[in-house]
């Protein structure tokens, strides 16, 4: 199995806003470019690695534009960066751009609003390990909860460019149609497996949706839309099958077991609270087996993952 | 091209390039940091806790961020003694920096057993006792509060130590801090260190429960600054200055202007811990910023800084 890592050079950078836009009921798009050394680091990023971003020193938006759940929030300082993953990067000869979608739900987040065209971001990265694409492998199952679309986004599209011969589709999971970070609303959402949700459908990537409350696609949990596709697919060799999953760790935990249970490849991006980001602080614990022992030990999802094989995962609670 | 300035410092007997340290829990093993800065830059390099078996650690979350500052619940999650000594101590060994260890146990013979291995070892310059872990439940803080369990943990540390500097590094939340530093010096230690975190608690008023799986964590960062350089100004006047002892000052230092703070207050050198999260190369950005201070106040060695505090107007 080759894992493909990408340059272990991280570092400190620096990248210029070019749009910071809301981009859908619940989440924003942030585009940054980056020059020179940042550019050449962030050319060899990984889907699946993230960045920490610094958002120390962004001003508060004024109070006539907070969300009213979040005016208490929005009065704490930020003294950390927060970690963010990229939905799309490209890159060209001399600049690297990049999306970052965001969700507002804190005091990190609602300051990312007020970057204005021009300004300096101020990040560390690339972060981590990310997606891994085995030899042999014919077929990538993309499995999407909520908010953990913009790493599976960013997937994708290497899919689609660097692998076009593997059959991809996508399983996009949400509460509720409107937290889900979909720049284009279809008209109408298919209920099966089509090429009705943009965002993966212009990468050729079919998916289909299924939400909490019914609001789109299946109503009832994205798993069970995985589980149907295995059902109606038997004839796959397991081996040349892969899923990769992110999204609340409940989720994770489900898709890891239907993956587990047909032993079929399955890689998962986790989440945890991260003070650093790079190692120095070990908050970031994600319990995992240990081969042929009944211990588990401890991994860094800043360091060991954020993207882990789903079998070696001890999954518990969300880390919110 | 900036003046030339020395910038070396005289530590419990050991010369060091800088004053400035990175501090245990928040710098990893150095390779991680390697990316970021020249760990030989550093005055002096603090490990993570080492504990004489591994530990695993507490549950997540183990960290959440509060106004100006953090708490931590890691548990001393480490690699333990075998694991430091057969993987970490390679690494460590190429560092030009100075090296301290730090000890972390939950009785005196495991604190011992850990410095007896590595009192030999050439890579490092010495210990540093942590005896004010707030995050471990049996043992730690109570060491760290018991002027009497001070001192003889010390003193039995020390024996051990052979002719590397021992330094204790002190709890905050104690009633005077100036009796645990002083029950350390008795015991035979070559600096003390200070402040380790406060212990304390974050409620998410949702679901009414502690956000930390540990129920409490340290709170580290600029929130604890000033009461760090209350308590650096304190034990110097009380206990160090007399007992010519050197502190490590630390808690909350982000930039070469906090760390003149401690100096003035009484430390000989300083340490970063939650600054280096923000900004990993925090450490040597202070080192280049108090070169900047002592050439603008044409202050001709870094000592002259230390407890130089002048009475109030
Ligand atoms: C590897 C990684 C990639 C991420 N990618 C994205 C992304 O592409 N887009 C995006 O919107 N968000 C992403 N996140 C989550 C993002 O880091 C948090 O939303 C952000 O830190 C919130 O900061 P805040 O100050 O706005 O809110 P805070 O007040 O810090 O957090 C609000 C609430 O969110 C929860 N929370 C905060 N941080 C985390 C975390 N790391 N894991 C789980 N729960 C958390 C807590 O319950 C908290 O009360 C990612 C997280 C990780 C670890
Ligand atoms: C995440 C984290 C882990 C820590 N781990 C240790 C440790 O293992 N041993 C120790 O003596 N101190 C530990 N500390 C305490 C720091 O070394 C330091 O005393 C404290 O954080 C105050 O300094 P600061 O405000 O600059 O962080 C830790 C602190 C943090 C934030
Ligand atoms: S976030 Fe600090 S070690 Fe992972």
């Amino acid at each position: 199995m080759t894992r493909k890592h990408a340059s272990r050079k991280k570092g400190s950078h620096t990248g210029t806003v070019l749009s910071n836009v809301q981009a859908g009921e619940c989440f924003w798009k942030l585009r940054l470019r980056f020059d020179g050394e940042a550019a050449r680091a962030f050319a060899g990023f990984t889907p699946g690695q993230f960045i920490q971003f610094d958002v120390s020193d962004l001003a508060i938006p004024s109070t006539g534009s907070i969300p009213t759940a979040l005016l208490d929030g929005a009065r704490r300082n930020v003294l950390l960066r927060r970690p963010f993953s990229f939905s799309d990067v490209t890159a060209d000869a001399d600049t690297t751009t990049a999306d970052l979608l965001y969700c507002i739900v804190g005091p990190a987040s609602l300051r990312m609003t007020t970057l204005r065209e021009g300004d300096t971001a101020h990040l560390i990265g690339p972060l981590g390990n990310g997606f891994a694409v085995p030899e042999g492998k014919q077929t990538a199952l993309l499995v999407v909860g909520g908010m953990g679309l913009p790493p599976i986004r960013c997937l994708a599209k290497s899919l689609s460019i660097e692998h076009p011969d593997i059959e991809t589709v996508a399983f996009i999971g949400s509460r509720t149609v409107n937290a889900l970070p979909l720049e284009e609303r279809p008209a109408r959402f298919d209920k099966g497996m089509s090429l009705s949700v943009p965002t993966f459908a212009t990468l050729g990537v079919p998916s289909m949706v299924a939400t909490d409350d019914g609001s789109a696609g299946h109503q009832g949990p994205v798993t069970e839309c995985l589980s149907q596709w295995l059902r109606e697919n038997p004839d796959r060799p397991r081996e040349e099958v892969i899923v990769y999953a992110c999204g609340p760790e409940r989720m994770l935990a489900a898709v890891a077991q239907i993956a587990n249970a047909k032993e079929i490849d399955c890689q998962v991006s986790m989440e945890r609270r991260m003070a650093c980001g790079i190692g120095l602080c070990q908050s970031c614990a994600i319990e995992c087996r240990v081969v042929g022992s009944d211990e588990t030990i401890y991994k860094l999802c800043c360091q060991d993952g954020p993207v882990f094989d789903a079998r070696e995962v001890v999954f518990g609670a969300d880390d919110a | 091209m900036a003046e030339r300035f020395d910038m070396s410092v005289k530590f419990a007997g050991l010369k060091l390039a800088n004053p400035v340290f990175t501090a245990s829990g928040t710098c990893g093993y150095a390779d991680e940091l390697a990316d970021f800065l020249d760990v030989d830059a550093l005055g002096g390099f603090i490990t993570k806790s080492i504990t004489l078996k591994p530990r695993k650690g507490n549950p997540t979350p183990r960290i959440v961020e509060t106004d100006a500052g953090m708490l931590n619940a890691i548990g001393l999650a480490n690699v333990g003694l075998e694991r430091f000594v057969a993987e970490k101590l390679p690494v460590i060994a190429r560092m030009k920096s100075a090296v301290f260890v730090n000890v972390a146990g939950t009785t005196i013979e495991e604190y011992v057993a850990v410095v007896e291995r590595l009192a030999e070892e050439k890579a490092i310059a010495g210990f540093e006792l942590n005896i004010s872990c707030p995050n471990v439940k049996k043992g730690g803080i109570s060491f760290g509060t018991d002027p009497a369990q001070v001192e003889e943990i010390t003193r039995a540390v020390k024996k051990a130590c052979g002719s590397k500097v021992l330094i204790v590094k002190l709890a905050p939340a104690v009633t005077d801090i100036s009796v645990t530093a002083r029950a350390a010096v008795a015991g035979g230690a070559d600096a003390l260190s200070l402040i380790n975190t406060f212990t304390a608690m974050v409620i998410d008023i949702e679901t009414r429960r502690p956000v930390l799986a540990n129920r409490t964590g340290g709170l580290s960062g600029p929130a604890i600054k000033p009461v760090a350089v209350y308590l650096v100004n304190k034990v110097y006047r009380e206990v160090a200055r007399e007992a010519g002892i050197p502190l490590l000052g630390l808690g909350g230092i982000r930039s070469a202007a906090d760390a003149v703070e401690f100096l003035i207050a009484g430390a000989t050198a300083v340490a970063i811990g939650t600054a280096s999260f923000v900004e990993p190369d925090c450490a040597t950005q202070v080192v280049a910023g108090l070169r900047e201070y002592c050439l603008r106040k044409k202050i001709a060695r870094l000592d002259e800084l230390t407890g130089s505090l002048h009475e109030p107007a």
